[in-house]
């Protein structure tokens, strides 16, 4: 192949791009050696300095810590739940809403919809977290009044594990679900129209056109999404599952995720080892998955991936 | 084509802009006693918020520091996390804050991140070696110094904050001077039978305000040394076996059971806000106004000590000024000379501590000073974050509400005749070897020690739970240690 001209223009398209990867992901790739030294600062030296000639290499001793704890099995679990039913619920719940919605004759009321449901979207875990909080505080939470109202005894909420694991997802759900749901209506608008016309003369219905129609050309919308999500299994959404729980004693079974773990173990220390050793190994994680679950929509489907 | 060239290149060029920039001719001022003026770069704690007069604040220091001993100072407030990274990225500064609590010193100074200043200390400002005396012992790491400690409350006193107009007044229960920690109970009684629906005790989700104080803390609350130990050999147990400290979670847990803490307590930030509450914990000293001010609270408050003083190397680690390792001899001296000039002249001192005299605070008749409006707004800093408290004027509460101005006299008298000193003081652990091990037990103490502080979760229940994840995490093999290097000291 040539090197045209327009090429040129390409590549040169490109280079902010580039430069940013290069600046930002690239560069601070030498970070990774965190991970595998004792950092040993000597004050008013350069950080190289620091990094690569004051402190020792201590192979694999700073993943200790994560080994050190009895739960982790307790903290892999909660962490791999929460992000398998958030993988699963945010495809089918956005794609389920996005038909509808594209189905909605009305544009003004499907803007407002769309308006509503992006909403959350926009709002910090930590706002969340005391809207919640009013809902769910003790004495003066609204559920509680209600309950209270119908002669019910009030529910300690933040000291009651088991209703937790329902409240996080439906929190995540609420919170992801509006934007998630744009990009596949977007999707959906850019389906040829004249194929569902073709398939109402020959007398398709609607569950037809979307099982027929919809959904396979939804298909590589949702393997991209899926894949680029299953390259964060191990992170969780701090702020979900740290701040809306008001990081609360009684919660933390079922709130434990490896991220919350590691903030938690390491906000005394400030060992920087220790955490470049977390996150290594959820990135180092996350990117065999990546690789692996990229291989394998390829060979189910060799249009994709 | 060209057009579009010319515009990477320029945008090239504007992000190589800020690298470039980065040469600074350098020059030197003199003061008008014909001596060098050198510059120094303090960071300190910023406590919560940065004070917005803090540049004009500085700016008049420096004015009298550059006369008197040709020092030009940048005091920078920074936060506890800012303070961290600095340490650990290796940047450069001349004196920083360190302390039992932020930034900690024994874990930096064993590192070798501070000065060794045992010497310089001597010859260099007498004054300032002469005026720490005994307490110098805190800022030691095997004998050497390597902090110059802020003489402030050294010992831990904690208290109890009653709503007197309510106690006294209405129901006429006297408040004495001092009660134990279980003597509150009866008016925590009274307070809720007469509101059934508030919660007399304040409690948030950090604890009553120093509940554990009463121990030497090797790793946070989790290993501790008791003051009262029986035997003469001191040793460091987990806190489980402490019973003073599991009986007053007991009873912090019956407090909570009976309607006296707040059912959220746990999740709660702070109670400031709740002006009602009658009863509240502190930590402060014999003397001490800052929470008396009727205007502050919309009732007369009177404080009885429950605990203390006591005095431990964590007590006395409350505040410390430590030099940079990587610091050139000038700039050490430099940063003595000021550290001494904070410790011996009192207008100068109190410039740093409230502001600007007129602007910012003004002195009363009686030697105490008065924090102005501008000064509560612009500069509300404490008095240890920037030296000496001992030095400084000491602060009333309003025009009629007095304070001592010989106060700190006798604190330290007191702290001489009724002071609880730990066995172990000057005893400091290092953390390194067993930091893994620390890194978990501290994750595990995290998610029970804010039900447990606030009286929410049963210490019964709890505790053994806490003990068997401890034990499967190396609780045992970190206690060795310490042992080990306590048995090594007490040689």
């Amino acid at each position: 192949m040539g090197f045209k001209k327009d090429m040129i223009e390409l590549t040169l398209l490109a280079v902010p791009a580039m430069i940013w990867f290069i600046l930002f992901d690239y560069l601070p790739m030498f970070g990774v050696a965190f991970a595998f030294k004792q950092f040993t600062p000597r004050p008013g030296q350069p950080l190289f300095k620091n990094l690569f000639v004051n402190s020792p290499w201590v192979g694999l001793n700073n993943f200790n810590f994560l080994l050190r704890s009895s739960d982790m099995p307790k903290i892999m679990f909660n962490t791999l739940f929460y992000n398998i039913i958030f993988l699963v619920a945010g495809i089918v719940i956005p794609v389920f809403l996005a038909i509808c919605l594209t189905e909605v004759h009305g544009k003004a009321f499907s803007g407002f919809v769309q308006m509503i449901m992006l909403l959350p979207y926009f709002l910090s875990w930590v706002i969340v977290g005391y809207c919640l909080y009013g809902f769910l505080a003790t004495d003066e939470g609204q559920i509680n009044h209600i309950l209270r109202f119908f002669g019910k005894s009030a529910v300690q909420w933040y000291r009651s594990p088991g209703y937790w694991r329902a409240i996080l997802i439906a929190t995540g759900i609420w919170k992801g679900t509006g934007y998630s749901m744009i990009i596949y209506m977007c999707s959906i608008t850019a389906i040829d129209r004249s194929l569902y016309e073709s398939a109402t003369l020959d007398g398709a219905g609607f569950s037809d056109r979307v099982k027929y129609i919809t959904l396979p050309q939804l298909k590589t919308t949702v393997t991209t999404l899926f894949i680029l999500n299953i390259g964060s299994i191990l992170n969780s959404d701090f702020g979900l599952f740290y701040q809306v729980p008001m990081d609360s004693n009684s919660l933390q079974p079922v709130t434990q995720t490896l991220d919350v773990y590691v903030y938690k173990a390491l906000m005394q220390q400030a060992n920087f080892s220790y955490s470049a050793a977390a996150s290594f190994l959820q990135s180092a994680v996350g990117c065999i998955l990546l690789v692996i679950s990229n291989i394998v929509v390829n060979r189910l489907n060799r249009d994709e991936g | 084509m060209t057009g579009k060239f010319r515009i990477v290149t320029i945008l090239l060029l504007l992000m190589l802009l800020p690298v470039l920039n980065g040469c600074e001719a350098g020059f030197r001022e003199v003061n008008s006693k014909g001596e060098e003026v050198v510059k120094i770069r303090i960071v300190t704690y910023d406590n919560g918020n940065v004070p917005l007069d803090g540049r004009e604040v500085i700016a008049a220091a420096n004015e009298i520091s550059k006369e008197k001993i040709g020092v030009l100072a940048d005091l920078e407030f920074q936060s506890a996390e800012k303070i961290n990274l600095m340490m650990a990225s290796g940047e450069y500064y001349d004196m920083v804050f360190t302390s039992s609590w932020i930034n900690k010193f024994d874990k930096n100074a064993s590192m070798g991140l501070y000065y060794d200043i045992t010497d310089v200390v001597k010859e260099e400002t007498p004054a300032l070696y002469a005026s720490i005396g005994e307490y110098w012992e805190c800022a030691k790491i095997r004998d050497r110094i390597y902090g110059v400690p802020v003489l402030k409350d050294m010992g831990s006193e904690n208290l109890f904050r009653l709503n007197a107009d309510y106690f006294e007044g209405e129901k006429g229960m006297e408040i004495p001077e001092e009660m134990t920690f279980e003597d509150i109970e009866p008016y925590l009684k009274a307070y809720k039978e007469d509101h059934p629906n508030e919660y007399p005790l304040a409690m948030d989700k950090g604890g009553m305000a120093g509940y554990l104080n009463f121990l030497e803390r090797v790793v946070g609350g989790i290993v501790v040394i008791p003051y009262d130990q029986d035997s003469d050999k001191p040793s460091a147990v987990p806190f489980w076996e402490c019973d003073k400290l599991v009986d007053r979670y007991r009873l912090l847990h019956k407090w909570y059971k009976a309607g006296y803490i707040h059912p959220d307590a746990a999740t709660i930030d702070s109670t400031n806000d709740n002006k009602s509450i009658p009863v509240r914990a502190g930590v402060a000293w014999r003397g001490y106004q800052g929470y008396s001010n009727p205007d502050d609270w919309g009732f007369h408050v009177k404080t009885s000590v429950y605990d203390g003083p006591y005095l431990s190397r964590t007590s006395e680690q409350g505040a410390i000024f430590s030099i940079c390792a990587a610091c050139d001899e000038e700039h050490v001296k430099a940063c003595l000379k000021y550290l001494e000039l904070l410790s011996t002249d009192r207008r100068f001192r109190d410039i740093l501590g409230y502001g600007i005299e007129g602007k910012h605070f003004e002195y009363l008749p009686n030697g105490t000073i008065l924090r102005l409006k501008a000064g509560q707004d612009g500069y509300n800093t404490k008095l240890f974050q920037t030296g000496s408290v001992v030095n400084a004027s000491v602060e009333s509460a309003s025009r009629t509400f007095l304070a001592d101005p010989d106060q700190w006299e006798k604190v330290f008298e007191g702290y001489e005749k009724d002071g609880i000193y730990s066995k172990t003081k000057g005893f400091a652990y290092d953390p390194t070897p067993e930091e893994d091990i620390i890194t978990a037990v501290s994750a595990i103490y995290d998610d029970y020690a804010t039900e447990l502080r606030t009286g929410t979760s049963d210490p019964d229940k709890v505790i053994p739970e806490i003990k068997k994840r401890m034990k499967a995490a190396g609780i045992d093999e970190l206690l060795e240690d310490i042992n080990d290097q306590l048995d090594e000291w007490v040689k």
